[in-house]
């Protein structure tokens, strides 16, 4: 049996070319694969782009293009108060969840990598489970618990019950754990104190590591919708993803609608476009979990 | 040299011992955190589930009334179906699509960043960005049905129609949502494995199909199963998508477990008995990723 096949085989001369025809049709097939893929990803974001510079009640796609492209739509949208209102929102809320997160998550991944201190390995551990408590398990006695605390419909009812989080205090102990124990020692030797050591060491170095979970959080914090949609009772507390929803269940027009979710998505799409590359490798390397 | 860095460690210990007041302050922030709104409701969760809490804040211990109750409730059953229904549709759909697009990055030759940027982008936007356009991707004059229309096909009921259908349109929202990650994650695991296995089966003659169902297949089962227990735990918290396209409709056809839990919560205000429906939320989860684990486990040894 093997004797026939390697009387079968050609005598190996140069491989590489009898392979490179074959190799480029698959890889033909490969990318066309590919740019099917990516049609499914991308066209919904052109629809949304096309529908928001559509004329409103105008014939458009999917029937025919639309004959006029107008940008009324989206100043309609810029221009109306609440709609700003919700951006400043969930801006306000997603930038200062992310200084606090990484602020108290890099402190606590400071003493958990480098501290001994009574239970720390028990909190650690504590910390962890939480991940298994799916956060919708907790939702009503978290609605209850920030109600008694008058916390409803406030910048901190939306924000600080969403801080604790488990993940990053997680990936900041790996990542200081690894950092060289000598750069400590030193740091002790000269004489720094414990708050010297944190904010001129830990945070430079950490830096990072700090900056994609840093996007991570924005991004989670900015798409985040079913505790700001408990918490925003009235209008001008809502944030962009709650707006949305409201926008979508009144009988808005449609080109109205696609224009505010068109912006809605800028911010998230320039962190993309800007830190594409980072964030796809982060992926792999962090395992940080949407 | 080996002496003196070992003195230094040890006088480092020694520090670290004598001040164990630094790490608990270092660690009191996010502790505080962590005790009010992850430790206090998880338990408060178990406690409300047997009171029968109301709006107005007046509850009475009930014991295991709500159990009792959310057993002999058709309306939970139903939602558990839908949810473990949208489940089964969800996770082999995410799943199937991340392993093939991470498979085929890993072999194209050129363009790969480029190809994984347009993949991975709508991981970058809200559930309610995408089910806001894919409402209107499904409607009767909506993109898909406009392009069937013009092949002469008649529309597609898709958030209309039967359970299955509504149910899997929804699923297909959530998994071009967010199969980017996984396929980050499969494309690094595909990175993992050795080239030499691959070339050596080359060699011995085994096809592109054999070599991914022999070879890929196996080596990547970690990372599979990684994958398929956080889309498992993503399927079980489907929400957002249901509230904007749906809102548990048409007839309760997508009326999943936490959207019942909002509803029983946020609609009619009986506190204790969405917590009792959170408990068991958290249960079913916490009884999958065990079975998982087990599976896990036994495929290893």
């Amino acid at each position: 049996m093997t004797a026939t096949i390697e009387a079968q085989t050609p005598p190996r001369t140069y491989p590489t070319q009898a392979h490179r025809p074959r190799r480029n049709r698959a890889n033909v097939w490969l990318t066309l694969l590919l740019v099917l893929a990516s049609v499914f990803t991308i066209v919904p974001f052109v629809a949304v782009l096309v529908l928001a510079v559509s004329p409103e009640s105008a014939p458009t796609i999917p029937r025919q293009l639309p004959d006029d492209v107008t940008l009324d739509n989206l100043t309609a949208v810029l221009s109306a108060s609440s709609f700003l209102r919700w951006t400043l929102n969930s801006v306000l809320c997603s930038v200062v969840s992310v200084v606090i997160i990484l602020l108290t998550a890099a402190m606590a991944g400071y003493a958990f990598a480098r501290k001994r201190f009574p239970g720390s390995t028990a909190l650690m551990w504590s910390f962890l489970a939480t991940l298994m408590v799916p956060i919708q398990a907790t939702l009503i006695p978290m609605f209850v618990l920030v109600s008694r605390l008058d916390g409803v419909n406030t910048f901190w009812g939306l924000i600080v019950p969403t801080l604790a989080n488990s993940q990053a205090v997680f990936l900041m102990r790996q990542f200081i754990r690894e950092l060289p124990d000598e750069l400590f020692d030193a740091a002790k030797i000269d004489g720094a104190g414990e708050w010297t050591v944190f904010w001129r060491l830990v945070l430079p170095l950490t830096k990072p590591v700090l900056a994609t979970l840093g996007i991570f959080v924005f991004l989670w914090h900015w798409n985040d919708f079913l505790w700001p949609l408990v918490i925003a009772q009235t209008d001008e507390m809502r944030t962009l993803t709650v707006g949305l929803s409201t926008l979508n269940a009144e009988s808005v027009a449609r080109a109205r609608i696609m224009a505010s979710a068109a912006i809605s998505v800028v911010p998230c799409l320039i962190i993309f476009g800007v830190l594409q590359r980072y964030l796809v490798n982060s992926v792999a390397t962090t395992g940080l979990k949407g | 040299m080996t002496v003196q860095r070992a003195a230094v460690q040890r006088a480092s210990w020694r520090q670290r011992a004598r001040d164990p007041g630094w790490g608990l302050l270092f660690v009191l922030p996010m502790l505080v955190l962590f005790v009010i709104f992850r430790f206090v409701p998880s338990l408060g969760a178990v406690g409300m589930s047997l009171t029968d809490y109301r709006l107005s804040g007046d509850f009475s211990f009930v014991g295991a009334d709500n159990y009792v109750r959310l057993f002999e409730d058709d309306l939970f059953f139903h939602s558990l179906r839908v949810t473990l229904l949208y489940a089964a549709i969800c996770v082999p759909l995410a799943l199937v699509v991340a392993l093939g697009t991470a498979t085929l990055l890993h072999h194209v030759v050129r363009g790969q960043s480029v190809f994984r940027g347009l993949l991975f982008l709508p991981y970058v936007t809200s559930f309610v960005m995408a089910g806001i356009i894919w409402t209107w991707i499904y409607e009767s004059d909506g993109l898909i049905n406009g392009l069937l229309e013009k092949l002469g096909v008649g529309p597609v009921p898709f958030l209309t129609g039967n359970q299955a259908m509504v149910l899997a349109s929804l699923a297909v929202v959530s998994v071009w949502k967010s199969f980017g990650y996984s396929m980050l994650i499969l494309v690094a695991g595909l990175k993992n494995i050795p080239e030499d296995i691959v070339e050596a089966a080359k060699l011995d003659g085994a096809g592109p199909c054999s070599r991914f169902w022999r070879i890929t297949i196996p080596l990547l089962r970690p990372v599979i199963f990684f994958v398929l227990v956080i889309e498992t735990i993503a399927a079980f918290q489907v929400f957002d998508t249901i509230y904007v396209m749906t809102g548990g409709g048409p007839a309760r056809a997508s009326y999943g477990l936490v959207y019942m839990l909002y509803d029983q919560g946020f609609k009619f205000f009986d506190f204790g008995y969405a917590a009792t429906v959170g408990v068991v939320l958290f249960l079913v989860v916490f009884l999958i990723s065990l079975v998982q684990r087990y599976v896990l486990d036994r495929e290893k040894t």
